[in-house]
C-alpha cells in the first residue's frame, strides 16, 4: 500500500486533511479497519507531529482511505 | 389508491392538492435510499433466527407432552436452536460496515428500533439456548445425573420465549423502515414470517426422524404453518396493491419471491403434505421432499424479499406513490 | 475566553480570537443550548449556485463524489450522501419542447431550484431506529451521528423517509448534515447558510423561523404567487404521520414530488408494535397448534 509522510492541518470527525512535505494538501478518511480512532486525530493536528499515513484510494470520491497513521520521529531538527 | 381521500380535517386541507400522484419524479432519481446490506447475509441470519427460534419452541413443546416417541426430535431441537447464536451471529457482524464495532449494539436498548429489541432476543436466547443444549448434551452423556435434563427443559422455557421474539422480530425490522414493500404490510409480513419460521422448525425436526408417527405429528405442525403462510402470502401481496406499491413485484426479486418462495417454497410442500394425509399413506421420500422445499422455500422468502424492498426504495415512482396522504395511517385506518 | 477548538485551524486570521456569538450578526440569532434550531429554505429566492454545497464541503472537510455530468439540468450533485450534506435540485420546467419561452411568471416558475438537505425531523426515524444511540438529539434540537460510536450497521438508511443518511463505503459509519454541530458550540451560523448570498436558507430558532415563513407565503401569495406554501411545518405535506414537524423546512412553489420530497412521509418507529404484536400472536397460536397436534395420541 502506499505511504505518505506529513502533518494533519484540519480534522473533522473521521476525516482529516494531511499537508505533504511539499505544502500540498490531501483529504483522508479513517479506514473502519484502521486502529487509529477520530478522537486520536485532533491532538495529532495540535501537536503538528509528522505522520506516516498507510492509504488506499477511496470509492468513488477524490481522497484516500488511511489504513495506517504511524507517528514519526522529528528528522533533521 | 388514487381514490378521493377523506382523512383528519387539518391535514387534509393542506395536503389536499396532493393527494392523487401523478407520476412526477425528479429525473427518475431514487427518492429513498436501499439499505445497504448484502441480501443473502442478512436473509440468511433472518432464516436461521426463524429456524433456531422455532426448533426450540417446537422442542420445548413437544417436551411438555412427555411423549416418549417424541424425545429425538427433543434433542435436535434444543441443538437446531444453537444456530443463531452461532453462525447467525456471525453473519450479522460480517455485515456491519464497521465489524470491529459490534458490541456497540449492547451500549443501549430501544424499544422504537427493532435492531436494538432483537439483539436482546438474540442475547437472551442465546444464553438460555446453550444452556438447554448443553444440559441436553450432558443429560445424553452421563443419563444418571438426572439434573442436567431437568437444567435443559427449565431453561428451555424461557429460550422458547424469546426464540418466538427472535423469529418473527425480523419482520418487524423491517417493517420499522421507510422501504415501501416492507413498511406497507406491517402486520401480515409479520405473520408470514412467523408462520414461515414455525413451518422450517418442523421441516428440520421432521427431516431427521426415524420414527413414523412423530413425524406424521411434526408433518402436521408443517402442514399447519404452510397453510397459514399460503394465506398470508396472497394478503401480503393484496396490501401491496392496495398501497400502490406492486409494481416492485416487476423485477427479478419479485419474480423469485413469487415463484421461488411462494409456489415452490410454500404450496407445493403444502400440496404434497395435504395430498399424503388425505391418502393416508406417509412416505418418508414424501415428507423429506416437503421438508427440503419448505426450508429452501422460506430461506429464499428471506433473502428475496430483502431485495425486492431495496428494489421498491430505488423505484422513485413506487415510493412516492407509497408517500401520499391515502397511505397515512390516520387515513387508511 | 471560550474560543472554538478550529480557531488553530485558521492561524492566518487578523483576529486574535473569535468573535464571540458571531451568529448574532450573520443571523440575527444568539445560539443557546436548549432551543430548538433549524432553517428555513425559501426556494423562491433560490440562484442554483451552490454555495452551501461547497460550503458544506469545506468547513466539514468532506471529499467530492459521484465525479461526472448527470445531464440532469445543472445538477451534477445528484443526491445527499454520506459525502454530500447539501444538494441543489434544479427542475427546468419552461422550455423543455425544446422551445425556448418568450415570457415566464415571477419567481422563478420556469427553472426551480431548491437546496436540500437533512430535515432533522422533529422524531427523527433515523434516530428511533439507530441501535447503537449513536444517534442523538443535541442540546440545540438537531439530530447527529457520533462517528466513535456507529458501528455501519445501515440501519438509519432505510429508515429515513427522505432519502438522506448514507453509509460510506470508505469509513463504515453512517453519515448526514450535523446542522454544523461544532459551529454551533462555538456560536457560529451553519457554514451553507453563512454562505448563502441570497438567503434562500435562513438559519434561526425554529419558532422565528416558521413565523418569518408565514410571513412569507402570505407575500408572495399577495403578489401573485398563489402556489406557494410550506412543506414541514406544523400539519403541512413532509410533516405528516407522526414526524409532527421538521427543523428543517421549505417553502416551495410546486408539488412536493417536483423536488423529489414525499407528500406525507411516516414515522417509521410507529410500525414496531403492530408488526411485532401480530408475530407473536402468530407464533403463540401455531405454537398451541403444534402442542395440540403432538400431544394427540398416534393413528
Amino acid at each position: 500500500m502506499a505511504t505518505m509522510d506529513g502533518r494533519i492541518t484540519l480534522v473533522q470527525e473521521s476525516r482529516f486533511q494531511l499537508t505533504d512535505e511539499a505544502g500540498v494538501s490531501h483529504l483522508f478518511t479513517l479506514s473502519p479497519w484502521c486502529a487509529a480512532e477520530p478522537a486520536q486525530l485532533r491532538p495529532l493536528a495540535h501537536s503538528q507531529a509528522p505522520v506516516r499515513v498507510t492509504y488506499k484510494a477511496g470509492v468513488d470520491v477524490i481522497g484516500q482511505v488511511a489504513q495506517r497513521i504511524d507517528v514519526q520521529a522529528e528528522a533533521g531538527r | 389508491m388514487n381514490e378521493p381521500f377523506v382523512g383528519a380535517p387539518e391535514i387534509a386541507a393542506s395536503l389536499k392538492p396532493f393527494a392523487i400522484y401523478d407520476g412526477t419524479t425528479y429525473y427518475g432519481r431514487q427518492q429513498l435510499k436501499p439499505w445497504p446490506f448484502e441480501a443473502n447475509v442478512v436473509g440468511g441470519y433472518i432464516f436461521l433466527a426463524g429456524l433456531s427460534g422455532s426448533s426450540q419452541i417446537l422442542a420445548t413443546v413437544a417436551a411438555a407432552t412427555g411423549r416418549r416417541e417424541l424425545d429425538g426430535a427433543v434433542r435436535r431441537g434444543r441443538y437446531l436452536s444453537l444456530l443463531a447464536p452461532t453462525i447467525g451471529s456471525a453473519l450479522l457482524v460480517y455485515d456491519l460496515h464497521t465489524p470491529k464495532r459490534f458490541y456497540n449494539m449492547l451500549r443501549v436498548a430501544k424499544a422504537t428500533s427493532p435492531m436494538s429489541i432483537g439483539t436482546w432476543f438474540l442475547m437472551g436466547f442465546s444464553a438460555f439456548a446453550v444452556a438447554s443444549a448443553a444440559g441436553r448434551a450432558g443429560a445424553d452423556r452421563w443419563p444418571r445425573q438426572r439434573w442436567m435434563k431437568s437444567l435443559s427443559t427449565a431453561a428451555g422455557v424461557p429460550a422458547a420465549l424469546a426464540g418466538s421474539g427472535l423469529c418473527t422480530y425480523t419482520a418487524a425490522l423491517l417493517s420499522a423502515t421507510s422501504t415501501p414493500i416492507w413498511a406497507s404490510a406491517p402486520a401480515t409480513l409479520a405473520i408470514r414470517f412467523g408462520s414461515s419460521s414455525i413451518a422450517t422448525g418442523a421441516a428440520a425436526l421432521a427431516l431427521g426422524e426415524t420414527d413414523p408417527a412423530a413425524r406424521a405429528k411434526l408433518d402436521d405442525v408443517q402442514l399447519c404453518a404452510l397453510a397459514v403462510e399460503a394465506v398470508l402470502s396472497a394478503v401480503t401481496k393484496g396490501h401491496h396493491k392496495r398501497a400502490g406499491v406492486e409494481g416492485a413485484y416487476d423485477s427479478l426479486p419479485g419474480r423469485i419471491e413469487q415463484v421461488g418462495a411462494t409456489a415452490l417454497g410454500v404450496l407445493a410442500p403444502l400440496g404434497l403434505l395435504a395430498a399424503t394425509r388425505a391418502m393416508g399413506r406417509r412416505p418418508r421420500a414424501a415428507s423429506v421432499a416437503a421438508g427440503i422445499l419448505t426450508l429452501l422455500g422460506s430461506a429464499t422468502l428471506r433473502s428475496s424479499m430483502l431485495s425486492l424492498g431495496n428494489v421498491s426504495a430505488r423505484r422513485p415512482d413506487v415510493s412516492l406513490q407509497f408517500s401520499t396522504p391515502g397511505n397515512l395511517p390516520e387515513v387508511r385506518g | 475566553m471560550n474560543d472554538h477548538p478550529r480557531i488553530s485551524d485558521f492561524s492566518g486570521s487578523d483576529l486574535d480570537r473569535m468573535i464571540p456569538d458571531e451568529s448574532r450578526f450573520t443571523a440575527g440569532v444568539l445560539i443557546e443550548p436548549g432551543k430548538s434550531y433549524g432553517f428555513f429554505t425559501d426556494t423562491t429566492v433560490c440562484i442554483g449556485c451552490k454555495a452551501c454545497e461547497v460550503a458544506c464541503k469545506e468547513w466539514n472537510n468532506l471529499p467530492a463524489d459521484h465525479i461526472g455530468l448527470t445531464g440532469q439540468s445543472f445538477d451534477n450533485t445528484g443526491e445527499l450522501s454520506a459525502n454530500t450534506w447539501r444538494h441543489v435540485a434544479f427542475v427546468e420546467k419552461s422550455g423543455c419542447g425544446g422551445v425556448r419561452d418568450n415570457s415566464e411568471a415571477p419567481y422563478q416558475s420556469g427553472w426551480l431550484m431548491l437546496s436540500d438537505v437533512c430535515k432533522h425531523c422533529h422524531n427523527a426515524p433515523c434516530l428511533e431506529a439507530c441501535p447503537t444511540g449513536a444517534i442523538f438529539r443535541t442540546e440545540f434540537d438537531t439530530v447527529v451521528v457520533q462517528q466513535d460510536i456507529c458501528n455501519g450497521c445501515g440501519y438509519c438508511v432505510p429508515a429515513c423517509p427522505f432519502g438522506v443518511v448514507a453509509v460510506s463505503e470508505n469509513d463504515g459509519k453512517a453519515h448526514k448534515c450535523t446542522l454544523c454541530y461544532d459551529r454551533l458550540k462555538g456560536g457560529l451560523e451553519p457554514a451553507c447558510s453563512k454562505a448563502c448570498p441570497t438567503d434562500s436558507i435562513q438559519f434561526g430558532e425554529l419558532s422565528d423561523l416558521q413565523a418569518r415563513a408565514a410571513v412569507r407565503v402570505e407575500q408572495l401569495h399577495g403578489q401573485g404567487v398563489g402556489s406557494a406554501y410550506l412543506y414541514g411545518t406544523p400539519g403541512a405535506p413532509g410533516a405528516t404521520g407522526g414526524l409532527e414537524h421538521l427543523n428543517a423546512f421549505f417553502l416551495l412553489t410546486d408539488r412536493p414530488e417536483v423536488y423529489n420530497f414525499p407528500v406525507a412521509p411516516t414515522r417509521a418507529s410507529n410500525r414496531v408494535a403492530p408488526s411485532l404484536l401480530s408475530g407473536l400472536l402468530t407464533v403463540a397460536a401455531l405454537a398451541t397448534a403444534a402442542s395440540f397436534i403432538l400431544s394427540s395420541r398416534d393413528r
